[in-house]
């Protein structure tokens, strides 16, 4: 009797969710969390300036049984746009499928993802909108070498009798969902990524993969990432190299990596410098830049960051400001 | 009665086990180490073996809570606070919470696999405990 009563006690507490903390969505049931972010920015370069409500974004996620989960997120990149030399306003503030995909649960070891998803591929892709990065701008590395976004299959989970190594073995063999903000458009791309965590500070990884574009090119890439995070310090480092094979049968490599460090003079203030190189043998585009910033969050999920490029074509150094939010 | 309490409190003072962290008598595992503690209140894993687990944490910011972020998670707030937003943006929410200690033992003894943690002067045989800190 007295254990069918605390059955009934246990089952009529209701678990809740913490109250409501900025930047970790409203929580509305196990089924429904719903966020959001959105990002301004300031560019100044030697020939314009140029305002922009850059992403406005709205998602939701959730877990349906304790087998399967979804999440859905809707953008509108470019939602807004001023420049001031020319007096020029543009935008759209159309809204698209930036991720949409569920996640079927078997075991720690074995989740399968399926949807448009973010490519598992190092940590700049993998947080890359504005408010989780800690300078304005993306390294050319995170841009250009490799589809950022996956419409297929992602088999993840931790590799057996391990501590903390984790794969990512993933798939796709159709056209794009969505292909507003693609950056290469692609109907074929395979991976695998293993990330594992030496310690609490220190963790590392890499990958290796093919995808051939809708203009036909076949390109076959190789990355390594490691980073050390403790409370003052972040290091960043990623590269990659691709070799291409183009549809006029011409072949060429691609090399690019950032080297970025973070110091953080306290929780809501940080500098940070940044070191980048990027050559396209194909496009006979070599760039080398560097970047210094600071980044002022007076709560983590609101953030105000300011940075100085130089770039070794010097018609692109530029400043920047943003200010985003993720709720 | 009144002594054995008293003493239980002096013992457990002594060996520094201020805390448990308890599941249900149901479960097969018996001792985790805080790695694996960590990984399921930080979302990262959901087993323990066959068993799924389901992390309970207290409600808000009792020093029982900020114990078990330091020594287990070995984050401040702050820092679990930068953790959550990150997992926000992947679509994963934190463990859900009890008001009390006593409603996450009771939701323990009934819930197989939830897993949760309290003062170790209330564990009774009730519940299993599978680590002290």
């Amino acid at each position: 009797m007295i254990r069918k009563i605390t059955g009934f006690v246990a089952l009529s507490v209701i678990l809740q969710a913490d109250p409501y903390i900025l930047g970790q969505g409203v929580y509305i049931d196990k089924m429904l969390t719903v966020g959001g972010y959105f990002s301004t920015e300031f560019e100044s370069k030697e020939s314009q300036e140029t305002f922009r409500i850059d992403d406005v974004a709205i998602m939701a996620y959730g877990e349906l049984n304790p087998t399967f989960s979804y999440l859905a997120e809707l953008e509108a990149i470019g939602f807004y746009s001023k420049n001031f030399s020319t007096g020029n306003e543009s935008g759209s503030q159309k809204f698209h499928v930036e991720r949409f995909y569920g996640d079927m649960w078997l075991m720690d070891a074995f989740n399968i993802r399926f949807g448009k998803q973010i490519t598992p591929i190092g940590y700049w892709n993998t947080e890359p909108i504005n408010v989780l990065r800690d300078t304005t701008s993306n390294p050319l590395y995170s841009k250009l070498l490799f589809p950022k976004f996956l419409t297929g299959i992602d088999i993840n989970g931790y590799i057996l009798q391990t501590e903390g190594m984790h794969y990512h073995l993933f798939g796709q063999k159709n056209q794009d969902l969505d292909e507003e903000y693609i950056n290469i458009p692609n109907e074929h791309f395979f991976g695998l990524s293993i990330e594992n965590e030496f310690s609490s500070e220190w963790n590392g990884g890499g990958s290796v993969g093919e995808y051939i574009t809708l203009t036909d090119q076949r390109t076959r890439f190789a990355q390594a990432n490691v980073k050390y995070d403790d409370t003052q310090w972040q290091i960043l480092a990623e590269g990659m190299i691709t070799d291409s094979k183009y549809s006029n049968q011409e072949s060429a490599h691609a090399v690019s990596g950032y080297v970025q460090g973070m110091y953080r003079y306290t929780l809501k203030h940080a500098f940070v410098g940044r070191y980048e190189y990027f050559n396209d043998h194909y496009s006979k585009y070599e760039d080398t830049i560097g970047t210094f910033g600071y980044s002022y969050r007076p709560l983590y999920p609101v953030s105000l960051k300011g940075e100085y490029q130089w770039h070794s074509l010097s018609d692109e150094n530029r400043f920047l400001f943003s200010f985003s939010v993720l709720f | 009665m009144k002594w054995l309490i008293l003493f239980s409190g002096l013992w457990l003072m002594a060996s520094g086990a201020e805390y448990s962290v308890i599941v249900s008598k149901k479960v097969s595992f018996s001792a985790l180490t805080s790695q694996q503690i960590r990984d399921i209140f930080l979302q990262k894993r959901h087993m323990i073996g066959d068993q799924k687990i389901i992390p309970i944490n207290l409600l808000g910011q009792d020093e029982a809570r900020s114990a078990f972020e330091s020594t287990i998670l070995k984050m401040d707030r702050d820092r679990l606070n930068v953790y959550w937003v990150k997992q926000h943006f992947q679509g994963v929410v934190p463990p859900l919470t009890q008001p009390s200690f006593e409603s996450i033992k009771v939701f323990v003894q009934n819930v197989e696999g939830s897993m949760g943690y309290v003062p170790s002067i209330l564990v009774d045989n009730s519940v299993k405990v599978v680590y002290e800190f």
